[in-house]
């Protein structure tokens, strides 16, 4: 026989059937937006995963100064270390036999010069010839006549062969020694001693062009974009619409960066002076993010743009071509230790071999490393953990509901617990009748949320990745981690929370329960209260006796709280950023230059008045351990840019001496809790070198992590010399260097364009969330409004006996409740506003660079009301249930 | 008749120190199977703790309760929750019916604890219920609330039925009404019942009437001129 209790779970949902609604509903939302997210975001992951065998994606690429030799490449193929001794030997031996040989050549003709001269001299002297103006001329012809024979003479004699001999030997020994006194600091510098296991890779030319993108032709550069080759074998792209460019006046972009600024397939736009016809939207395997570079604080969809040509119109482009090659390795790494391994091993094969063929390297960054093709994935990865989080402390807190209401079912029942305890039903089975509600709510909510997740939400997370990344067209798959964490984890959750709330509520004996004594310590007196009104004490009674209630209201405000600071926060910080970016420069304009010298060796100049020179270079402080990403390159630490400033610089004021210490930006002080007195160490990238510094300083800049010294400082630190610069500070743009020359030009425009993309990205996101609080709130206030009401129907149906009229009794029951939401709205929103400033401060320690958590006074304000709006549409439900309640249920209830 | 269920030298008290009450004092009875026992006493006797013990709920602080020869006292929580729920039926004053369940269902919950529970349906039939047999607790009046609690434990075909002031919430034609059906299980099923009231006419149709007073058994008799419940006058 069947327990006949089940047939109670039904029925009771049926009685109450908008409680259980508002809870289902809530859970399938959560859990249905979480299945959607983890289905979205698996599809995307499959979708990007397996872009990264078909599109070719590289396992690196490095950036030359000047194109790459055959021998260049197959050196760097091989993946071993070139002979960088025998180079600097040979290299020092040639440039010693071309002094030894111009010495010798030199004392060579001095001496058959005299020897000329002084045989004329004597045959002069023997023909009695002494005006010295006939003896010149004697001795001019001679020379002119046979210093040529004379030398030939010199140079066979066996006296001149032993010293030349003897010369060049002396040199050559020079070269040695000199190499050899050097060699060990060049070695360390390198790490070129170390023994290395060669790393073969085939390399391709990627090569690209970076060009002015006017979008709509209006001869305004509207942005950057970096122009490929279309028949390129590596980093290949996806095609969201559209095809690949055939003829040499099409062109296919970004699918990203053309929704952003309304580029659709068949419209012309100008790019380097050339008007081409859009014909594809793409999305490069490499390009997810449009980062331009590596050290972007955030990528930017607007001002930066990625597409491809024919190789003809690749040719007629006139901007500079960037010698970008990619690689990939011929065994592939098997696991990230090896991919570590590997990368090291080719950057020692990359700088010994550039080295030895007089070429440089401008970049050189492992894919593992590379933003722009890992940053989409491993935010897609942590969106997902984030969001089940926050769905499993909602559902945590839906648990907590439920074991209040169960418990409060328990309090009812007590007597009918204790008859069928009495009749003989143990306590294991009244358990499992009690636990069967909540198991069954959250698997309803479960299967339905699921189900949506899989036909609705699932539309939305990808809505919400397309919209912030250039992702290819993803297919949806099947799950296995939505239904872990949207089924097994908040079924666990539900069960062992209510279990451990039934089991402790069910241990009394049935005599207890018949008895209705349930309260396992009971005070010997009730709490005494101060000599308040009557109505003041009644409801504070209220609020002692729904304590547990309002417990997990509180925590339930807390959370929402929390939520509501990042919904307004985030927007708020990216709207400060944006309008505090003019205050982040130094100067309007700032110009980093690929070199000071142009082609012809000539220092870059500049007629703008306001134009001043700095340096700089790029170091890497350490983060904490805690971070994400580890490894060499920018990923692992955090990039700090080193500034060498003018003495009376018009930009940056630096006041103490930096001989023995460096300022740092507010940015680097504050995101590292960095004060004056500490000590820092930067380490060089791809060098063995660490500098230490002690911070005398900081400077009111919050636009980057960076550290000042005074120009002289800063070359005598780095070595550097004194006439080495790196760009210009200008108050004014700068028309006379040739764009060739002109690596960067940061303005403000550029840092807002960030904050532009991160507002186009979430702004629409954010609105709906603030809203889904509102009714998150006012969910979470009507369940639990509701039980304090149901434990009451009898005081309240006896008190309206009594003859208070309902306005005295919602003001009884309503007003404790309202006092603690507002009260902990207030309280919960100063602790969600401190968490958020921590998890923010914790985010950031993943990523480089610097962004403060900001929010306006407006803002917080409003995020309270929020709260209250949900709150206020709550009470009016109260009330009218309060009004709703009969007069005869005290009068039934006599037990 | 072979004496069924015994209790002996049996003490309970409650509080401690002054406050201390001794409820039980040494309480000595058997009752045989079958048998139809009134537990009779004032209120604060004892008689409620009595039957609280013998239905297991309760442990004497000395003494012990054997049924059928198995003393209560040496079982663990497990095997006394298997003993009511094999041995035992309880009628309490107040009905203590699930209030989602309707009347049908409410006996079902007893038939569902037996290995050889009766028919409901006959079940429904002998107590009167079965036009009501698909209400509510809330739908019906406070005698058939009781017949209903009845019919819970008499389902279960207990060994003994137990039942604490049935009529107690009850008008007199209803109570009677009650006694009567309860008689009427007793006959038909042959269940021993232990019924505690303080109404002394209840005596009247009962086998065995053991009177109460201070903790202790001032009277154990038998009553030889047993009355049906129906001729019963107070």
């Amino acid at each position: 026989m069947r327990n006949p209790l089940i047939k109670r779970i039904p029925r009771e949902l049926k009685s109450d059937w908008h409680k259980y609604l508002v809870i289902i509903l809530f859970m399938v939302i959560m859990i249905g937006v979480i299945s959607g997210m983890y289905v979205g975001h698996d599809s995307m992951l499959a979708a990007v995963y397996d872009g990264r065998e078909s599109l070719n994606l590289e396992d690196g690429s490095f950036e030359l100064s000047k194109k790459a030799n055959a021998e260049l490449l197959d050196g760097i193929s091989s993946g071993e270390k070139a002979d960088v001794k025998a180079y600097y030997i040979n290299k020092g031996n040639k440039e010693a036999d071309e002094e030894v040989a111009k010495a010798i050549d030199e004392k060579l003709n001095e001496q058959v010069t005299e020897a000329i001269e002084a045989g004329v001299r004597t045959q002069c002297a023997a023909y009695g010839i002494t005006d010295e103006k006939t003896i010149q001329e004697q001795i001019d012809k001679a020379i002119e006549d046979s210093f040529d024979e004379a030398l030939e003479k010199a140079k066979e004699t066996e006296e001149y062969k032993k010293a030349v001999e003897d010369a060049y030997n002396e040199a050559h020994e020079e070269v040695i020694k000199k190499v050899d006194e050097e060699w060990d600091e060049v070695a360390e510098r390198y790490n070129l001693n170390d023994d290395i296991t060669p790393a073969t890779v085939r390399i391709y030319e990627h090569f690209y062009r970076e060009e002015a993108e006017d979008n709509n032709n209006d001869g305004v550069e509207d942005a950057t974009v970096r122009i490929y080759k279309s028949d390129s074998e590596i980093d290949k792209a996806s095609f969201n619409e559209g095809r690949a460019p055939e003829k040499d006046n099409e062109i296919a972009i970004d699918r990203m960066h053309a929704d952003n600024v309304g580029i659709k397939l068949g419209d012309t736009i100008t790019v380097g002076g050339k008007e081409f016809e859009v014909v594809g939207l793409i999305s490069y395997v490499n390009y997810l993010t449009l980062h331009a570079s590596n050290t972007d604080l955030m990528f930017d969809a607007f001002g930066f743009d990625v597409g491809m040509v024919t190789s003809e119109a690749f040719n007629r482009l006139r901007a500079r071509v960037h010698y970008s090659y990619a690689y990939k390795y011929v065994n592939a790494p098997q696991t990230k230790v090896e991919q570590a391994d590997y990368s090291e091993s080719f950057l020692k094969s990359l700088i010994t071999q550039t080295l030895v063929h007089d070429n440089e390297i401008e970049d050189y960054l492992p894919e593992y490393l590379r933003q722009a093709s890992n940053f989409a994935i491993s935010d897609i990865e942590g969106d997902s953990s984030a969001t089940s989080i926050l769905c499993y402390i909602l559902i945590g807190v839906i648990a907590l509901i439920f074991a209040i209401i169960i418990s409060n079912t328990i309090d009812k029942e007590a007597s009918v617990i204790g008859t069928l305890r009495a009749s003989g039903y143990s306590r294991s089975e009244l358990v499992v009748h009690y636990m069967s509600m909540p198991v069954i709510v959250t698997l309803l909510g479960a299967i339905i949320g699921n189900v949506l997740g899989y036909t609705v939400f699932n539309k939305l997370a990808v809505y919400l990745y397309y919209n912030s990344y250039s992702l290819p067209t993803c297919h949806v798959i099947w799950s296995d981690a939505a239904l872990v964490k949207t089924t097994i984890i908040p079924l666990l959750l539900m069960f062992f929370i209510n279990l451990f709330v039934i089991v402790k509520k069910l241990q009394l004996s049935p005599l207890r329960f018949l008895r209705h004594d349930l309260v396992k310590t009971r005070r010997a007196k009730a709490m005494r209260l101060p000599r308040w009104s009557f109505l003041r004490r009644f409801r504070l009674r209220i609020l002692f006796q729904n304590m547990p209630n309002y417990l997990v209201l509180i925590f339930g405000v807390v959370f929402i709280e929390l939520m509501l600071c990042f919904a307004f926060g985030l927007p708020d910080s990216l709207k400060h950023y944006a309008k505090e970016a003019h205050n982040m420069m130094f100067a309007d304009y700032q110009y980093m230059l690929m070199d000071y010298l142009d082609e012809d060796g000539n220092v870059i100049e500049t007629s703008e008045k306001s134009a001043e020179r700095f340096s700089t270079t790029e170091l890497l402080y350490p983060k904490k351990k805690s971070t994400m990403r580890t490894g060499m390159g920018s990923g692992g630490d955090e990039s700090v840019t080193v500034y060498g400033i003018a003495k009376d610089s018009s930009f940056i004021t630096l006041e103490k001496n930096t001989a023995h210490g460096v300022y740092i930006s507010s940015a680097f002080a504050k995101k590292f809790e960095i004060s004056e007195g500490d000590t820092i160490t930067l380490n060089a990238e791809y060098e063995n070198k660490s500098y230490t510094f002690d911070v005398i300083g900081i400077t009111d800049y919050d636009g980057g992590i960076a550290a000042f010294l005074n120009v002289e400082d800063f070359n005598e630190t780095f070595g550097k010399k004194a006439e080495e610069f790196s760009g210009y500070f200008s108050r004014n743009e700068i028309t006379d260097i040739d764009e060739q020359y002109i690596a960067t030009v940061i303005t403000s425009e550029a840092i807002t364009k960030v904050t532009n993309q991160l507002m186009h990205s979430m702004g629409k996101f954010m609105d709906v969330f603030k809203y889904a609080l509102i009714v998150l709130s006012a969910s979470l206030i009507y369940l639990l409004a509701k039980i304090i009401i149901e434990r009451n129907e009898n005081s309240i149906s006896m008190v309206k006996i009594l003859g208070f009229k309902n306005s005295e009794i919602g003001a009884l029951y309503i007003v404790p409740t309202a006092i603690v939401v507002v009260l902990f709205s207030i309280i919960s929103f100063f602790i969600g506003y401190r968490l958020m400033i921590w998890i923010f401060h914790a985010f950031l320690m993943q990523m480089d660079g610097y962004f403060a958590f900001f929010m306006s006074r407006e803002s917080m304000v409003m995020s309270v009301v929020y709260m209250l709006i949900g709150y206020a549409f709550v009470s009016l439900v109260d009330f009218r249930r309060i009004k709703r309640i009969p007069l005869d249920v005290a009068l039934k209830n006599i037990e | 008749m072979k004496e069924f269920l015994e209790i002996k030298d049996l003490k309970k008290s409650f509080g401690s120190g002054e406050a201390r009450q001794d409820v039980l004092r040494g309480m000595n009875f058997t009752v045989k199977k079958g048998e139809f026992c009134v537990l009779l006493g004032p209120s604060g006797s004892g008689k409620s703790t009595l039957l609280n013990i013998i239905g297991g709920i309760d442990t004497p602080d000395e003494g012990y309760v054997s049924i059928n020869g198995d003393k209560l006292e040496e079982m663990n929580e497990k095997e006394l929750t298997l003993y009511r729920r094999k041995h035992l039926g309880y009628v309490f004053q107040m009905y203590n019916l699930i209030p989602n369940l309707n009347v049908k269902e409410n006996i079902e919950v007893g038939a569902y604890l037996s290995d050889n529970p009766l028919d409901v349906e006959e079940v429904l039939t002998t107590l009167g219920l079965q036009d009501h047999k698909y209400k509510y607790p809330n739908q019906l009046s406070g005698g058939q609330q009781q017949r209903v609690s009845i019919g819970r434990a008499v389902v279960k075909n207990p060994d003994i039925l137990m039942c604490d002031e049935p009529t107690g919430a009850l008008d007199y034609k209803t109570s009677k009404e009650i006694l009567a059906l309860i008689e009427d299980c007793n006959k038909k099923y042959g269940n021993t019942v232990i019924m505690v009231t303080h109404n002394e006419a209840i005596r009247n149709m009962a086998d065995h009437v053991i009177k109460l007073r201070d903790g202790v058994v001032r009277h154990n008799d038998i009553n030889e001129n047993k009355m049906t419940a129906m001729d019963l006058e107070w």
